[in-house]
């Protein structure tokens, strides 16, 4: 009985690790990264896209809750009067308007416009987050939740300059476009408009920006990978 | 006067006025927006309600102004999406803009504005439903799957990524009133499981962008499902197969091990171990037969141990003097004893006191020795095997005298042809006249009285002698007093000497307490119990108990113990001392000397109350005869 125990049992161990291994095999092939480069970059860059626009998705869910709770409990009134004169600090920023005006607009211009728009919002979130937390007036789940908004837009702006030299690097865009350090985003974030800029107003204008931000991100997607998942 | 004509008028003509507004028009009422949609994101339309219309015939406009700009455009197309609604084309809508949206209704009369209403396009996008959908059912071994695929809806642009729609679906079957809603998310296909067999489905699918309001249901889209045998019916008879063959393999085992379970649950019962009793005979229905073979031949058993049932009965002389005792036992042998003794049987293993007869005429000659006190005392001393003093004898004889008719009843002696003891002949009197057949069952020892004196006090503890107190007259053990012997012709019926050294007490009931005789040699009778493995005879004293039997023998303890061979070949027995426990309830003779076989040894075992162990007698092989020891061969040293 022994003695048919030794050889069986290798027997075995060596089919578990041919299994196993060809297994392996298999999954690299099924890999993200495959043989050819050029796929292996393409679907890494339409992956990056995804997790940026999920992550705009987000901030922009986030900015809206906000911006209703705001208005629920700080705006009964519903005034709309007021609302005429607001004025974003961000509007000085040339943003499409239409469909066609972003279809028309150049890759690297609307790459720069979600850059700028990132830029220009980093400084006065983390100012609101600071107003939030030390006026009280949200409850603690609207203190989070700015807290959180800031975070995530400082995140965003991260992914998006990966994406951006992802792209570059692709030769999807030309190496134009500006990187945070751009003159144009140093504008941008240099305005100090937003410092009088009431608490509702601000919200109301990031809730705008953010789904500028996240249809830009889509548009520019769909305009470069437009296999996966447009 | 005047102030009073002038409220007349000034009251006349406001009823008038009044009047004249109730029947007259009036200004529109104030319309209301009721909602604006946009269906792709690109242009929207809004839609209003009217109020009252005033009576006069009132026109809507609307007016819209955008967030950046202080100008009031109109409605570019009223007529698009139908009365009292505004379209605004891909021209005039801008996305990320507020809207400032007001309608007027204007009659005659004048012009209600309607409450503003600002909105922003990207936030009231409501998509058309979704378009083709259809239903494929595709087959995957025998089992039919259904993909249900549609279209976005065409006029959303969801290809260039300008709008996310986010999709729904539900089903029902044809008849029920509940649907089931299955979340599709951004796909345009969805795989439906687990319908019925032949059923009608109706589905429907819907879809919202990402923010905005989910459109309307899409049509219904029939769909029957496909005839298919049920999976989960095949899945029943797998099911039912295993069982069946866990269930044969279950009933295979127990087969198998039929027998052990029939043991552990039905324990057999056991049958009759009788030995000799057959079960056939029984089940035939003859129980007399199987009944008698239990009765017959095995019992008395036959097979047994017959040594346990042999009862021999020796009888012990110690002559005090040997050559009176020779003397005697020549006379004695001339006697018709001897002849007698001679005819007596070797009736070894009968319990019977065959010997009846034999005792009766030695009783008598006792008697008639009795009579004479030499005569008797010769007369004992014949019968005594040992030599022993003459003023011994004549106790003896006084003894045998008085015994008159001694009483002693026992079937179980036996007196051996060399084995004599004058009181068996005295005992042998009584038997001549046995009370009662009961006493032949009993034990008998026929003692003859041994002159005591000497061989009184070794023999037992003082003791002994005062146990004996109220059951006999005088009894003196292991003194040199002579013991008495007061043989009763009472209901007791035992007459029984007080033996020598090696001869136990001899309890006497009814002995007269005034008949004071030196102790006496006695013959004793000894039981043999048994010849064990070693050759050796187990002798143990008879005891007599006139009123009640003597309890049992006691086999076990009643032997004598063998002290060694002298140089004349002869066995030096111990004495043993009888317990005064044995006293009370059966006094009996301790007996020294023991049957003998024909190499065995008699071995008594020491009393525990003796401390004396008497020295053994001397068997003469000579006097062996028959596998008999003649006690009066034996010559006991007087203490």
């Amino acid at each position: 009985m022994t003695a048919h125990i030794r050889p069986v049992c290798a027997v075995w161990v060596g089919m578990v690790c041919l299994v196993f291994c060809s297994r392996l095999s298999g999954m690299k092939a099924a890999s993200i990264c495959g043989n050819a480069q050029a796929e292996c970059h393409f679907l890494s860059l339409a992956n990056l896209f995804d997790r940026v626009i999920q992550h705009s998705a987000r901030m922009h869910g986030i900015s809206n809750d906000l911006h209703s709770e705001f208005e629920l409990y700080f705006l009964p009134s519903k005034n709309q009067v007021s609302r005429v004169g607001r004025n974003c600090h961000t509007s000085n920023i040339l943003t499409p308007n239409g469909k066609e005006n972003a279809q028309r607009i150049e890759r690297e211009e609307l790459t720069e416009v979600i850059m700028k728009l990132l830029a220009a919002w980093r400084d006065p979130l983390w100012h609101f987050h600071q107003s939030v937390a030390r006026n009280h007036r949200f409850n603690g789940y609207g203190s989070n939740k700015s807290l959180e908004m800031s975070d995530m837009a400082h995140e965003l702006r991260k992914g998006v300059q990966k994406v951006v030299e992802k792209m570059q690097t692709l030769g999807v865009i030309s190496n134009s476009v500006g990187g945070l350090a751009s003159p144009e985003a140093l504008l941008a974030a240099d305005g100090s408009g937003w410092r009088f800029m009431k608490d509702s107003d601000l919200l109301y204008c990031f809730r705008r920006d953010s789904n500028k931000i996240q249809n830009y991100l889509k548009i520019l997607k769909c305009r470069i990978v437009p296999e996966h998942g447009c | 006067m005047k102030k009073a004509e002038g409220v007349i008028i000034l009251w006349w003509l406001l009823f008038f006025t009044l009047h004249a507004e109730g029947t007259s028009y009036s200004l529109p009422g104030k319309p209301t927006l009721t909602n604006c949609r946009s269906p792709e994101k690109e242009t929207f339309t809004c839609w209003w309600e009217p109020g009252s219309d005033g009576g006069l015939p009132t026109t809507y406009h609307l007016y819209y102004r955008k967030e950046s700009s202080d100008a009031v455009h109109e409605c570019p197309d009223y007529r698009t999406a139908g009365k009292n609604s505004c379209f605004f084309n891909k021209n005039d809508t801008s996305i990320w803009i507020n809207y400032n949206i007001t309608v007027v209704a204007t009659n005659a009369r004048g012009s209600t504005f309607s409450d503003p209403v600002e909105i922003d396009v990207v936030y009231i996008v409501k998509p058309n439903p979704p378009e083709k959908v259809t239903v494929n059912v595709s087959w995957n071994k025998s089992w039919p799957s259904l993909r249900v695929s549609w279209d976005p809806p065409q006029k959303a642009d969801t290809r260039s990524g300008w709008i996310t729609l986010i999709y729904e679906l539900r089903i029902k079957l044809e008849g029920e009133d509940k649907w089931e809603e299955h979340p599709a998310g951004q796909q345009k296909m969805y795989n439906i499981y687990s319908l019925q067999s032949g059923g009608t489905y109706l589905v429907q699918v819907r879809c919202r962008p990402d923010h905005g309001f989910w459109s309307e249901w899409s049509d219904s889209t029939y769909f029957k499902v496909p005839d298919y045998f049920p999976q989960e019916r095949s899945i029943w008879i797998i099911i039912m197969i295993f069982s069946v063959f866990i269930f044969l393999i279950l009933i295979w085992a127990i087969h198998m091990n039929s027998h052990t379970l029939k043991h552990h649950i039905l324990p057999p019962v056991p049958g009759p171990k009788i030995k000799g009793f057959d079960k056939q005979l029984l089940k035939s229905g003859k129980s007399r037969d199987a009944f008698s073979s239990l009765v017959g031949s095995d019992f008395p058993p036959t097979t047994t141990n017959y040594e346990d049932l042999l009862v021999e009965y020796l009888e012990v002389y110690i002559p005090e003097e040997q050559g009176l005792m020779l003397e005697e036992g020549k006379d004695l042998h001339d006697g018709s004893l001897k002849s007698k003794s001679y005819t007596s049987d070797s009736d070894s293993g009968r319990g019977s006191c065959d010997s009846h007869a034999l005792l009766v005429d030695k009783s008598e000659e006792e008697k008639e020795v009795g009579q004479k006190s030499n005569q008797q005392g010769g007369r004992t001393e014949m019968d005594l095997k040992r030599p022993e003093e003459s003023p011994e004898e004549n106790i003896l004889n006084y003894s045998h005298a008085n015994v008159g008719s001694p009483d002693v009843s026992c079937e179980k002696v036996k007196t051996w042809p060399s084995l004599f003891s004058p009181l068996t002949e005295n005992s042998s009197g009584p038997l001549d006249q046995p009370d009662s057949p009961e006493m032949a069952k009993q034990h008998c020892l026929s003692d003859s009285l041994f002159p005591p004196s000497p061989l009184s006090s070794p023999f037992a503890p003082p003791g002994h002698k005062e146990v004996l107190g109220s059951n006999y007259q005088e009894y003196s053990f292991g003194n040199m007093h002579p013991h008495v012997l007061h043989p009763q012709t009472g209901s007791h019926q035992y007459l029984q000497a007080h033996g020598n050294m090696n001869v136990a007490n001899i309890g006497h009931k009814g002995v007269p307490a005034d008949l004071q005789l030196p102790p006496v040699r006695s013959t004793e009778y000894v039981e043999v119990q048994k010849v064990n493995n070693e050759n050796m005879v187990l002798l143990y004293r008879v005891s007599s108990d006139a009123e009640k039997g003597c309890p049992g023998r006691r086999h076990t303890e009643e032997y004598s113990r063998l002290k060694g061979v002298n140089n004349d070949n002869g066995l030096l027995l111990l004495q043993r001392m009888v317990s005064e426990e044995e006293m009370n309830i059966c006094p009996y003779e301790d007996q020294e000397s023991s049957g003998l076989t024909d190499s065995g040894y008699t071995t008594s075992t020491a009393q525990k109350s003796t401390a004396y162990i008497p020295p053994a007698t001397q068997v003469l092989d000579e006097r062996v005869a028959g596998g008999y020891v003649d006690t009066s061969m034996f010559t006991l040293p007087i203490y």
